[in-house]
This record gives structure tokens, sequence and C-alpha cells, in this order.
């Protein structure tokens, strides 16, 4: 009966995604409910009027701590920190890449396994002697630093990504601009980088969602004005008030979320396409 | 002068030895080809006289200057790739004009020669076309017309007809060789086809294991291959190689076929030298189109198998216990099973040492 377990499966996958669907949208009802809307109603009835106004404290006047000034200081801060980390881990990993895959010296694969090696670091472990280092350099609790950090442990993804996707391309390519005239970084520029566009796509959105998401990396590397916006949730949230008003909070982790969401809405397409485009040969 | 001189060149990677001592010089004008199976060096070769890779020892020259340490762009080289390696993200255009580009040509002389090169090959609709937009034979046309528009001394050509479907590949191939004509250039040809190598080289390097076999014109390496391997490389179907002890007959030397039973002496002229050598295990070389159909003086061979070509039909018949294929007029082959008497034609037979396998006579 092929039919019957093809309506299984989908049964399945139903209920899977209802499970993963539900929380989003209890945190999207909530956030959009007054309190007394929430008292009244249980955790999935929908708003019996639609309120922003939790969305704007959360915004411009929530508590965290001391502060009561919102998520807002926290959004700019993080962005502040994922456009440079971004930009930057994203160029040197094309760069590590495009030199490992396409010129080769004595130890180049070496290089490239000890690189490897980075993306199985569990974060906890370099945490002390990062701090250290960014002691040293006099960039701790500053963006700047959080920025440092974050490139430092992205570039062994980052490298790994386009390393894979130039190993694919081929090498005469490389001759024949050479015969051209062309040397290392026009090679890279004129020919390798427009070749690049799904991996760029892909590394773009692997980063930004890395280093937006990160929290660990943000609590213990950041201080006062410089906080990550996950920072600024976690302190939201665990600011206690005389009432808990989750409609607050689920707004701020709306906004937390929300620009990772957009990228993937806006650019998922080209994350499929990249992830696959240096495995099937087109 | 030469046009290319290649002195001495080993190349190593530790024990590994890729190249021997290469020697080979060419004229101005001369299509020269190196072929050989793959591994046997050709392809690195290639590559050192393009300069994108240095040799271990030994010294290149093109054009009579010494390149060892000159950059790939300043050897005054174009290359045709096998993959022909056209810049995926620019149009045929860009794809030519790009060298032009980096060695700093003028705008206004770049479109001259695009359009001049274009002409050429015929390929000024596909101008504005990017390579994914084009077929096999077409991205083969503009990766010839991006060297030609370098208007090099010598043009280095690694397999550029492999990628192609058979028929494609024959037009191709009598392209590249009225271009050779047109154009008077040095050519330096990769390929691992001996056909190409027969149909298009005024020289041919036969290469194996890093080791000149064999470098001459195409006829003297047909006829007088210096050992078995250029022999058996050579020529489709390939040379019969015929197991036999040299013997002496009358005070001639020569060597006994068999066949069905029935022995018969082939006298060689060719292997008079050889007296000292009567009783030696030797191999008989005739090539496939050196056998006659004649009447009773042949030797009678039972057809196992017929392949008909067209204008010839392959004739697969045993002598002295090895399968032997005999190219025959359609008229005269006769179906397996049947019988036909054979005659080979001696004076181009080669004689081979069994065990050094290099040629006797």
């Amino acid at each position: 009966m092929p039919k019957f377990w093809r309506g299984a499966l989908y049964a399945a996958l139903l209920v899977a995604a209802l499970y993963y669907l539900l929380p989003l949208y209890v945190m999207v009802v909530t956030s959009l409910k007054t309190m007394d809307q929430i008292r009244a109603g249980n955790l999935l009835s929908l708003p019996t009027s639609i309120s922003f106004e939790a969305w704007g404290k959360a915004w411009s006047s929530a508590c965290t701590g001391v502060d009561c000034g919102g998520l807002q200081p926290f959004f700019w801060n993080s962005v502040r920190m994922v456009i440079p980390a971004v930009l930057i881990s994203t160029t040197l990993g094309a760069l590590n890449g495009y030199v490992l895959s396409k010129w080769r010296f004595r130890g180049s694969e070496l290089t490239f396994a000890l690189i490897l090696f980075g993306v199985f670091i569990p974060f906890q472990v370099v945490l002390l002697p990062m701090a250290q280092t960014l002691g040293w350099f006099g960039i701790a609790n500053s963006i700047a630093g959080l920025v440092t950090v974050h490139v430092i442990y992205g570039l062994a993804s980052t490298t790994l990504f386009f390393r894979n996707y130039y190993v694919s391309i081929p090498d005469e390519l490389i001759k024949a601009a050479r015969l051209d005239g062309a040397g290392f970084w026009r090679i890279f520029l004129r020919i390798i980088i427009p070749m690049s566009t799904p991996i760029i796509m892909v590394v773009l959105i692997w980063q930004f969602t890395q280093i937006w998401n990160d929290f660990l990396f943000g609590v213990v590397f950041s201080a006062g004005d410089s906080k990550p916006i996950t920072v600024g949730l976690n302190n939201l949230a665990n600011t206690s008030t005389s009432v808990k008003e989750y409609n607050v909070d689920m707004s701020a982790a709306l906004i937390a979320a929300l620009p990772t969401i957009l990228v993937y809405v806006f650019a998922g397409k080209y994350f499929v396409r990249g992830l696959t485009a240096g495995a099937v040969k087109g | 002068m030469g046009a290319l001189a290649i002195k001495n060149v080993t190349k190593s990677f530790g024990d590994t030895h890729i190249l021997k001592g290469i020697d080979i010089e060419i004229e101005s004008g001369q299509f020269l080809i190196l072929v050989g199976p793959s591994g046997c060096g050709k392809s690195t070769l290639m590559n050192i006289i393009a300069g994108l890779e240095s040799p271990t020892t030994g010294e290149v020259h093109i054009g009579g200057r010494v390149v060892n340490n000159v950059a790939p762009k300043d050897r005054d080289i174009a290359m045709v790739f096998q993959s022909y390696a056209l810049y995926p993200t620019m149009n045929v255009r860009q794809n030519i004009a790009f060298g032009m580009e980096t060695r700093g040509v003028p705008k206004k002389e770049q479109d001259e020669i695009i359009a001049r090169v274009a002409k050429m090959l015929q390929m000024d609709h596909l101008l504005d076309r990017k390579p994914s937009q084009l077929s096999g034979g077409q991205r083969q046309r503009v990766a010839m017309g991006r060297a030609l528009a370098r208007d090099p001394i010598l043009f280095l050509f690694d397999e550029p007809l492999s990628n192609l479907d058979a028929k494609l590949r024959v037009e191709m191939r009598t392209e590249i060789k009225q271009l050779h004509h047109r154009l008077k250039t040095t050519i330096v040809y990769v390929t691992h086809d001996q056909i190409e190598a027969m149909t298009l080289g005024d020289k041919i390097a036969v290469m194996k294991d890093g080791v000149i076999q064999q470098f001459g014109s195409p006829q003297e390496i047909y006829d007088q291959p210096a050992n078995l391997f250029v022999a058996s490389f050579i020529g489709s179907p390939s040379m019969n190689f015929i197991p036999c002890h040299l013997a002496e007959q009358d005070g001639q030397l020569g060597v006994s076929l068999q066949s069905e039973g029935e022995a018969r002496f082939i006298a060689l002229p060719q292997a008079a030298k050889l007296t000292g050598s009567v009783g030696k295990k030797v191999i008989l070389g005739i090539r496939p189109e050196q056998f006659d159909v004649v009447g009773e003086q042949g030797l009678a061979c039972k057809v196992h198998l017929t392949e008909p070509t067209g204008p010839d039909t392959m004739v697969l018949t045993q002598l002295n216990g090895i399968e032997v294929c005999a190219r025959l007029h359609p008229r005269e082959a006769k179906g397996p099973g049947d019988t036909v008497r054979l005659q080979p034609d001696v004076s181009k037979a080669v004689l081979f040492d069994a065990e050094s396998e290099a040629r006797l006579a």
C-alpha cells in the first residue's frame, strides 16, 4: 500500500513541522498581546486585538539590569560587530581557500589540516587564553575585541568552505590566466571571485548567523556598552521586576532573531544552491 | 635558429622521476607532436615548456634564448588547454581580451585583433556569449582564438581535441592543420591519439616512462619504429608481433611462419646483417596492411573473425599461435571459418629483439 505509506510519511512530516513551528507561533501571538490578554487567555489563543506596544517597549524602554533603554543599543552593537566580522572573515577565508587550493606550497595540506582543526575546537576551550590575548592587545571588552574573536574563530569554517569550492575549479583556468600574464591578485579578483557568488552567499549567511546568534563570546568578551543583542536579550529576560512581561520578552526574542530570519528568507535559495554547487559539478 | 630546443631536461619529485633526460629540437614553423600513453610525462614536458613547472635539470630554449627563468607570460607563447580553460564569467570577447588587457594593449588595438581573430575562426556571432552558452566545438574555437590573439612565436596545444566527439574531432583536426599552414607558427601539440600525431605532425616525439622512445617524421616512425613500444603505439589496428626464431635457409636469413600445421620460410633481405644471430628469438612486426591475398604460394590461414570498416575488412587469423590482423580489400576477405591464402610483404616488415624489444632490422 504505497499510498498509505505516503500518507503516513506526510503525516509524520506535518507533526514534525508543527512541533518546530509551535514555539514560533506562541512567540509571535504572545508578542502581539497585551498583558491583560495574556492573563485572560491561554498560551495558544489568538490576540483579541493586535498591539505592538510590547515590541515598542522591548526596542526602546525595557529594562536590562539597571538601564532601561530597551534592546536598541544592543542591536546596534551587534550590527557594528557582525558587519566587519562577517566581511573580514569571509574575505580572509576566500583568500585562504584560494591559496590552499590553487597556489599549493610545501606543507599546504598540513596547513589546511591544522586550520580544519579549528572547526572542531569548542568555544569554551579558547575562552581563557582568548581573554588574556585580548587584554594584551588592549581590545578587551570592546566591539573591536569581539570582531577579532569572531574573525579568528570563523576563519576555520570560511577557509574550509572556500577551499572545497575552489578545489572543483579546474587548475587549467589558473594556468591559462598565468599565461595571459595575470598574477596572484589579478587571477583572484578577475577570475576566481566572479565565479564565487554561490559560495560567498553561503559563507556570508553562515557567518552572519553564527556571529549574530553567538552568546558565549558575547557574554564573556564584552562589557558595559559593547554587549551584543544576545546578551541584551538575556539581561532583559532575566531582569526581575514585579511582573513578568511575557509579551515584551517574546518581542525582544523576535527582534533578536529577526535579522537571521530575514537573511534566510532573502538569501536562502543561494544557501542551498551554494552548498550543492561544489558537490555536483554543473 | 631553432624555434624550440629542449636540452637534457629532467623532472623529479623526490624519488619519482617524471622526465629522464629529454632532448628535442625543432625548426621554426614546425609542428611537433608529443605523443604517448597517459603518465608518460608529455603533459609535464608541455608545462615545462610553458613555464608552469620548472625542470629539475636541463634547459629550455624558445626562439634562441634560454627561458628557464622567464615567467610564462614573458615567453611569447600561447596555450590551448584540454578543458579549454575559458573564463566562465566573461563573454568570448572578454576572454580573448583578458590577456591583451593584462599586457596593456591599447583598447583600439584589442578590438582590431579580436575582430581579426573572430573572422579567421568564423566566430563573429559568438563574441557576446558566455562559454556556458557555447557547444564543445565552439569553446574549442574560442580557446584557439584566445591563443591566436596573442600572436606568439610558439603555440602549445595540450590535448585540445580529446573532449570533442569523434566527428568534430576530425573536423577540428583539419582546421588546426590548415591554421598551421596559414600562420606557419611553431606548434607543440600534446596528444595520446596516434592518428592526430600522424596526421598533424612534422615531427613526432613518442614518449613512454619519461623517455623519448623515438623522435622523427611521422613516416619514419611508422615505417622504422625504434622499438616494440613505438611500433605498437603508432598505427591502428596495431602492428602484428609474431614471435619467431631467426633461421637460415639457402644462404638467406629469415623466419618461419606456421599456420594450420603448415610452415613456410620467409626470407628477410633486411636481416642479412644479422648472420651472427641465427637461432635467436626475435619478433617479426608486420602491419595489417602488409598482407596480400595470393594464390597457392600463400600461407593458408583460417579466418576467425572479420571486422568490415567499409574501405577495408580486418581479418583476424593466427600465425605462430598468435592472433594476427590482416587488412584486406572487402572483395578478398572471406567469412569466419573460411581459409585465405596470405603472403606478407616482407620488404616493409621489421624485426625486434625479443628481449630488449629494440628493432634489429
